[in-house]
């Protein structure tokens, strides 16, 4: 824990010459990872080469004992272990002083490319690292689009089209479950609760830089041929994959699961353990719970998807045969373990966005949010029921026949919590006095685009819908709905929101619209239009479009072209804002939680003096006090219909 | 949102004369937005509802339509009264008072439990109800048919003719007369889909995994497609079902070798 008690202006070194800048940082850390792996590799080469059997190929072992070494050679590189070394073994506590640098006191921007242990800079951190893999991510997507756009193999041949379909998709299913809880999680819900960091500040870094070093992990598999399995890596097709391109993502996926593990560990201590005196529970702004449920729900999927990829690496290195069936294994037993995790992984996407899009209507709509309780009970019945409706996802599998009727259940059930979620933020903007900005545009579309999505998704909930659509391109659309339309949304809705405070400086709002406006008619447009080729019998990963399809493929690519244009607003506008932007107000929006009464930039250590905090921070407009039975009562009970809202 | 059922609204007060009733208006453009939208639905459904030839889809679109009747007027809420906030309490410039600190009552939270708890119960009763009818579903003079997915074909024998497609790229079923598909895997997992009967089971290697019974309804070649990632050829892997006469039917299966 860092020092809450002193800031004293030592430095460690006070004139850095270059040598003393580069180690450790990320340069050194680098070469001395490349450095490892690169020997590792050899060694185990030679071993398996002269002792395994020829018919077991050895470039898996080469491969995964490799991705092992360059992270753990980079981690020393980069310091990781400094730590350990010179107060683990109990030498001394570390000092003030000592504290303070590896926060990265004095070292201007390089700090960013250090194990520097600032909660603040391990935001930007996860915040530029997401928009990287965004971007790397859409490149895939614009690729499949481009693909699908006319009948036939147009340029890619089946290998590499089926790569780029999986990493596309496992590239940003781990951009979307960072793309809130690291950012905003990090930078944000400290501040928020009144903390001068987080519960593990070197633990923190850790989970930042595992996150690095797993990047290059899974674009190596372009490299090494490749894998063909989707982002779920099914077995045994991912058993039977001869190229090593199948161990990048194994190992992406293993390296990604500890990293999210710590991260979730520490955002969960920091909410339990350091909020300030007053923020009671019934205080808590609804950022911070949608990031603690999120968080809570990774630490437990997240071991699910680590174990299964082991025992796949298992399968590919040592010949085991969990997933083969010819050898007593079941594919089955892949498949619920991964849906086990994979079903809540939606909502560790989703619910921070739901809450980011609640906790930024309240500012723009200047009105407390409508149901503070109601909001945290559904975001906690989603988090209970999303655990136990990973069924779903095998109707028609064959696995569970007599079970498909109780996933039903449970599954529709969810629709009551999302029910209540929509019910608070369309009575949050009611009769409010809603202020049109860049964050709000896009709070405007989680809304819309999370209905489409939602109610899309009762009709793979529904069994007999379910066996017209299960595997089809109509899937597809569902999940770009809940994970882009209202996932990715809300992350722009936050990265608009929380840029000022979190950069200083402010974003062309001109261009940020332009960006909305070109992204959501992009992708409503794109993604209705697959939902009609999917009724039409599309199947999901078709890198040949048969005919009856094109009509529907080729409109969709078109659409797309709006959402390539709008990455490249996007990237403009932040370059440009980095470049000459004007800085922005300590309270840029009047908003009234804790990371707004802060100076920006945001100094070491937050807060001068601990705030006392008294209540809510939404307290917009004046409270009077509640009355039954006053107003008219002609319009009571009308509330017809209510959203309906399923994944 | 009501007025009578938000809490902290002015006693008495609300609405004055002179201020719009925005929640009856709202829930007027609601409902009257919600019925145009059925309208527009009932009229393009049959363009891009899937086709359907057997008794099985049809029950299945039925299904499909009965859920997006109902969805419409529930996306029609949030759009209409989201759109209805932005026009009328848009305000210019960043705010200079806020709103009023509305909270919902009791009623108003129980009224919406339950009507979603309704809808949700609803839609429980008619999908198991459906489900309970397909899979049920038995007739002594079914036609079984052994499916087989290898990376990247399907394989289809006649057990009780003897017969085989033998690669062949066509089968054929005869119309009005129950099947059933038994399928599995020689190696990877395969999705075995025919959309116009609404059949679709995986093919898992090692086990054996059945469809509905259905009945197919209408001559015609639909397809076979696998929808579950198999690999590379994944997206090539289709096959064309010919439903003919029992005649026809009977002449196919003798030229694939069987016997009847």
């Amino acid at each position: 824990m860092s020092s809450t008690t002193e800031s004293t202006a030592v430095t460690v070194d006070k004139r850095p010459n270059l040598i003393s800048r580069l180690i450790p940082s990320v340069v050194s850390g680098i070469v001395l990872g490349v450095i490892g792996a690169a020997i590792v590799g050899l060694i185990v080469n030679k071993i398996t080469t002269a002792y395994s059997p020829d018919t077991v190929p050895n470039d898996n072992a080469v491969a995964a004992s490799a991705f092992i070494a360059w992270v753990f050679f980079f981690m020393i590189g980069i310091g990781a272990f400094n730590g350990v070394f010179e107060w683990g073994f109990s030498r001394h506590e570390p000092t003030p002083a000592e504290e303070m640098h590896m926060a990265g006191k004095g070292q201007g921007l390089w700090r960013y490319f250090r194990y520097t242990t600032d909660h603040k800079v391990v935001g930007v951190q996860y915040l530029a690292t997401t928009l990287a893999l965004f971007f790397v991510g859409s490149l895939g997507a614009f690729s499949i689009r481009l693909e699908q756009s006319r009948p036939g193999a147009l340029f890619f041949n089946p290998s590499t089209y089926n790569t780029i379909v999986s990493a596309h998709g496992i590239i940003m299913i781990v951009a979307t479950i960072i793309m809130i809880t690291g950012p905003v999680g990090n930078f944000v819900v400290p501040i928020m609760i009144g903390a001068r960091d987080m519960a593990f500040p070197r633990l923190n870094a850790l989970s930042y830089w595992l996150l690095f070093v797993d990047v290059p992990v899974i674009l190596s598999t372009f490299f090494l041929g490749g894998f063909q399995t989707g982002w779920f890596g099914y077995a045994p097709i991912a058993d039977q994959q001869l190229t090593p391109g199948q161990t990048s993502y194994d190992f992406f996926i293993i390296i990604f699961a500890i990293s999210t593990t710590i991260a979730a560990m520490n955002i969960m201590t920091t909410v339990l353990v350091m909020r300030t005196r007053g923020m009671t529970w019934g205080r808590l702004p609804v950022t911070v719970w949608g990031v603690l449920f999120s968080v809570a729900l990774g630490l437990m999927a997240f071991p699910f998807f680590l174990m299964v990829q082991v025992m796949v690496v298992l399968d590919r290195v040592y010949q085991t045969s969990f997933f083969l069936a010819a050898s007593g294994g079941s594919n089955f037993l892949y498949e619920h373990l991964f849906w086990f995790f994979g079903h809540p992984e939606v909502y560790v996407i989703v619910l921070p966005s739901l809450a980011v899009a609640a906790e930024i209507a309240v500012v723009f709509a200047r009105k407390p949010v409508f149901g503070y309780r109601l909001i945290i009970a559904s975001m906690l019945g989603i988090s209970i029921l999303s655990v136990i409706v990973w069924g779903h996802h095998l109707y028609t599998s064959g696995s569970q026949d007599p079970l498909n009727i109780p996933f039903m259940l449970d599954t529709e059930l969810i629709s009551i919590p999302t029910g209540i979620f929509f019910l608070a933020l369309v009575g949050t903007f009611w009769r409010g006095k809603i202020w049109v900005t860049v964050p709000t545009l896009f709070v405007f579309a989680v809304l819309v685009n999370f209905v489409i999505g939602g109610i899309t998704g009762v009709y793979l909930a529904d069994l007999p819908t379910d066996e017209l659509l299960h595997g089809g391109m109509f899937v597809t659309a569902h999940f770009h709905f809940t994970l882009v339309g209202a996932g990715v949304f809300g992350f722009f809705a936050s990265f608009y929101y929380w840029f000022p405070k979190m950069v200083g400086k402010r974003l062309n709002p001109m261009l940020g619209q332009l960006h909305f406006w070109l992204f959501e008619i992009g992708f409503v447009g794109t993604f209705l239009f697959l939902f009609i080729a999917g009724l039409q019998g599309e199947p999901r990963w078709s890198a040949n479009i048969a005919a009856p399809f094109v009509t529907a493929n080729t409109v969709a690519s078109l659409f797309a072209i709006l959402i390539a244009v709008s990455v490249f607003v996007a990237i403009y506008n932040v370059v440009y804002t980095l470049a000459r932007g004007e800085a922005a107000e300590a309270n840029e929006w009047g908003g009234k939680t804790l990371e707004w009464t802060v100076p920006t930039p945001v100094p070491l250590e937050n807060f001068e003096e601990l705030p006392v905090v008294t209540s809510l921070p939404y307290s917009y407009g004046e409270l009077v006090p509640a009355t039954e039975g006053s107003g008219p009562v002609t319009e009571g009970g009308v509330e017809g219909v209510q959203p309906q809202i399923e994944s | 949102m009501s007025d009578a059922n938000i809490e902290g609204s002015t006693p008495g007060a609300s609405p004055t004369p002179e201020e719009p009733r925005h929640l009856r208006r709202a829930i007027i453009a609601w409902i009257v937005v919600s019925v145009i939208g059925i309208v527009i639905w009932l009229l393009v459904t049959p363009y891009i509802a899937p086709a359907t030839s057997s008794n099985l889809g049809s029950s299945q679109i039925l299904t499909f339509n009965v859920l997006t009747v109902l969805a419409i007027p529930v996306a029609m809420f949030v759009f209409v009264f989201l759109a209805y906030s932005l026009i009328n309490f848009r305000v210019k410039d960043r705010p200079t008072e806020d709103g009023p600190p509305l909270q919902p009552r009791p009623s108003l939270q129980i009224g919406w439990l339950g009507i979603t708890g309704a809808l949700c119960l609803f839609l429980f009763i008619w999908g198991s109800f459906f489900y309970y009818q397909e899979t049920s579903a038995a007739s002594n003079n079914t036609l079984a048919v052994n499916v087989t997915a290898q990376q990247w074909q399907w394989t289809f024998d006649y057990p009780q003719y003897g017969a085989s497609s033998q690669g062949a790229q066509v089968i054929e079923l005869p119309v009005n007369r129950p099947v059933q598909f038994y399928v599995t895997s020689k190696d990877v997992l395969h999705g075995f889909s025919i959309l116009a009967f609404g059949v679709r089971v995986d093919a898992n290697p090692g086990y054996v995994t059945t469809t509905s019974q259905f009945i197919p309804t209408q001559t015609g070649s639909y397809a076979v497609r696998c929808v579950e990632m198999c690999g590379l050829y994944h997206s090539y892997m289709w096959e064309a079902v010919k439903v003919v006469s029992a005649t026809e039917f009977n002449a196919w299966i003798a030229s694939q070798g069987g016997h009847l």
